[in-house]
């Protein structure tokens, strides 16, 4: 039995070395690539976890002990906000407006995923550059460029007047309508890409199979080519809801006073009535409600039949 | 009679890509219930023809008739082929079960009728049990079962397989290859194999055709082919061959002598492949012989009836159940193939080698 053993010792020993000088290479080659993480993560540290973590701080005090002597804590700036029927209904429209949005978006843009995903590359990079191009001019202009089409004498309202569909100007302007019309074509972009990215990855064959199989392109598209553009249609949906959801300037220019989003309101409380802690209270509802709404959206695609394309 | 009706019968299809043409004016058929073979180098026009039967592609002249009727405008949903790709194909978002299913449900048949198909296919390609596995879940193997059979469950007119093998490692290509003409055999299919890889052309069909340029170059049987190739194309596409160049110096009813270097060689009449058999003497000809037609010996004395002629090995290359042996005669280089094998034989080592003249094959240069 000894020698045996002794073998098996001895195979043992040689064994190990190799192994561990593996582990040890294999550290010394990711240590370079994380140092050239730093700077950015420094750069995000200090401007914006820091910056994060001092108006959750400021969330907690109450706003009447600021002009004091000491700071009170208290969670009564969310109590404030959770009675206050004006808070939850501005909650409520933004959230609205953003799922409006993300509709009007994804209606619109899927044709656009389509047809770049089946065109020749030199088509798709003019379409790339089409969709892109928009990007490229200021929100501000853009805004602007809106309210001469919008305006209840403007382009939309007289050409639809002129040839008698209405009678009076429809309020284009100024309305979630309008904001709608504003936040879908600002983010129409983001759609569009995220769903030509997963349209790309489908394996051409597959509607080749589906169509041997007996199936008109009709049903190819609704049984092969849609269920598995899900992933883009998830990620182009959760990206255009939380950029609407913290849409300022869009909302405040095209909607105005009527239409009170968060975003508008915060910055009210903040920049007019100097309401800081009561305005870091409500940032944070904002976030919460974005992070939560996007979790149970993403959620209930990857927990649902579809779930396999979601791998 | 049944044999000699044809499924498939394509008539002058010609199809153009650009200034390419890809395929020139074929035309084929196809009996029923065989297994036919499209084989030829990438680019020779193989797939374009199997996308013309499927429907994926339209020629530009010429008609594809599929059980008598013309299909040539009809699209690929509505010709009722099964097809299995290269790429297995399966859906990913489906279980093997609806994989199955999605043809079935198509063609409005009861649930219990679906389930029964499904049962017996599964049973058929051996995935019994897996139903409800995803794709992801199948090694390669498994997933070009599934795709068989999701293309025979819904009893196709026809089965085409565009390359199914080739993505798959040697050992399992040899299984697969062997259950497909298993399972073509038991269900009497009649169908189309699309391959570039001539073992597996010639191992499972009942006929070959060998294309080229957008061109058919021959069709027929696995051995005629290997044995009675029409064009040069062929004969070297097919089988490994050496060749060398001559000259004819004399000529007769049967025989012709050709003097190739300072030996002449004496070829069968009947062996001159091409479509211009008309040889006189003094024709530049080239003669082609294939490896294992080869004899290999120590001695003169070993194989009477050959002529033989002194060579030198030059390099040895064992290759399990063979010897692939280089050896240079009067200068040409020479690959034989032998079981026979001698443990003295080394490289530089002199040996003698001969020919069968009716393995020999000649062509008359352009």
């Amino acid at each position: 039995m000894e020698p045996v053993r002794s073998q098996i010792n001895q195979e043992r020993i040689e064994a190990e070395p190799p192994l561990k000088q593996k582990k040890l290479r294999k550290r010394k080659s990711w240590v370079p690539g994380l140092l050239l993480l730093v700077p950015i993560l420094l750069f995000l540290f200090g401007f914006f976890v820091v910056p994060m973590l001092y108006i959750l701080y400021l969330s907690f005090i109450s706003t009447d002990s600021l002009s004091g002597a000491g700071a009170v804590y208290s969670l009564q700036n969310y109590i404030t906000l959770f009675t206050d029927s004006y808070y939850l209904s501005s909650l409520w429209i933004t959230v609205k407006i953003s799922l409006l949005s993300s509709l009007v978006a994804l209606i619109l843009g899927y044709p656009i995923a389509l047809t770049m995903a089946k065109s020749t590359p030199r088509m798709r990079a003019i379409i790339t550059l089409l969709i892109a191009s928009p990007l490229l001019v200021s929100i501000v202009v853009r805004n602007f460029g809106w309210y001469l089409l919008l305006l209840p004498n403007g382009t939309i309202n007289s050409f639809l007047m002129n040839i008698g569909i209405i009678n009076k100007p429809l309020n284009l302007l100024f309305s979630e309508l309008g904001v709608v019309i504003g936040l879908s074509n600002a983010y129409l972009p983001f759609m569009v890409l995220a769903i030509v990215t997963s349209l790309y990855n489908i394996d051409p064959s597959l509607e080749k199979a589906s169509a041997i199989l007996g199936a008109s392109p009709l049903r190819s598209f609704f049984s092969i080519t849609l269920p598995l553009s899900l992933p883009g249609i998830v990620s182009g949906c959760v990206l255009v809801f939380s950029l609407s959801m913290s849409a300022y300037v869009t909302p405040a220019l095209m909607g105005g006073a009527n239409v009170p989003v968060m975003p508008v309101v915060v910055y009210d409380q903040i920049n007019n009535l100097l309401q800081w802690t009561f305005g870091s209270a409500l940032s944070y509802v904002l976030l919460a409600t974005t992070l939560i709404s996007v979790f149970i959206f993403t959620r209930a695609f990857e927990k649902s039949k579809f779930k396999e394309v979601f791998r | 009679m049944n044999t000699t009706v044809s499924d498939v019968e394509i008539k002058g299809a010609t199809k153009q890509f650009g200034s390419n043409i890809v395929l020139d004016a074929i035309d084929l058929e196809v009996k029923q219930g065989e297994l036919l073979t499209l084989l030829g180098p990438s680019g020779c026009g193989k797939s374009t023809t199997l996308n013309l039967i499927a429907g994926f592609l339209e020629a530009d002249q010429g008609d594809v008739y599929i059980k008598g009727k013309k299909v040539t405008k009809v699209p690929p949903y509505k010709r009722d082929l099964g097809m299995v790709f290269q790429t297995y194909s399966l859906f990913p978002h489906m279980t093997v079960y609806e994989n199955l299913n999605f043809g079935l449900k198509l063609r409005k048949i009861s649930k219990a009728e679906q389930k029964e198909k499904i049962d017996r296919v599964l049973a058929l390609v051996k995935m019994s049990g897996l139903e409800h596995r995803y794709p992801r879940e199948l090694s390669g193997g498994q997933r070009q079962r599934v795709a068989i059979a999701r293309a025979l469950v819904v009893e196709p007119e026809l089965l085409l397989l565009d390359e199914p093998l080739s993505n798959l490692d040697a050992k399992l290509r040899h299984e697969l290859r062997l259950e497909i003409k298993r399972l073509q055999k038991e269900i009497g299919v009649t169908t189309i194999f699309v391959t570039h890889d001539q073992e597996e052309a010639l191992s499972l069909s009942d006929r070959v055709v060998v294309m080229n340029a957008g061109k058919i170059e021959q069709i027929s049987t696995p051995t005629s082919i290997y044995k009675h190739p029409k064009t040069e194309f062929v004969f070297q596409f097919i089988g490994k061959s050496n060749s060398f160049e001559g000259a004819v110096v004399a000529i007769d009813s049967q025989k012709i002598s050709v003097k190739a270097g300072e030996e002449i060689v004496v070829v069968d009449y009947d062996n001159i492949i091409g479509e211009d058999r008309d040889i006189s003497s003094g024709d530049e000809v080239k003669l082609y012989i294939r490896p294992e037609n080869i004899h290999i010996a120590s001695t003169r004395e070993t194989s009477a009836p050959l002529e033989l002629h002194p060579a030198t090995i030059t390099q040895m290359n064992y290759l399990g159940t063979s010897w692939e042996i280089d050896v240079s005669l009067i200068g040409k280089s020479l690959q034989v193939l032998t079981n026979d094998y001698d443990s003295s034989w080394r490289e530089g080592r002199e040996v003698f080698v001969g020919w069968n003249p009716s393995d020999l094959k000649l062509i008359k240069k352009e």
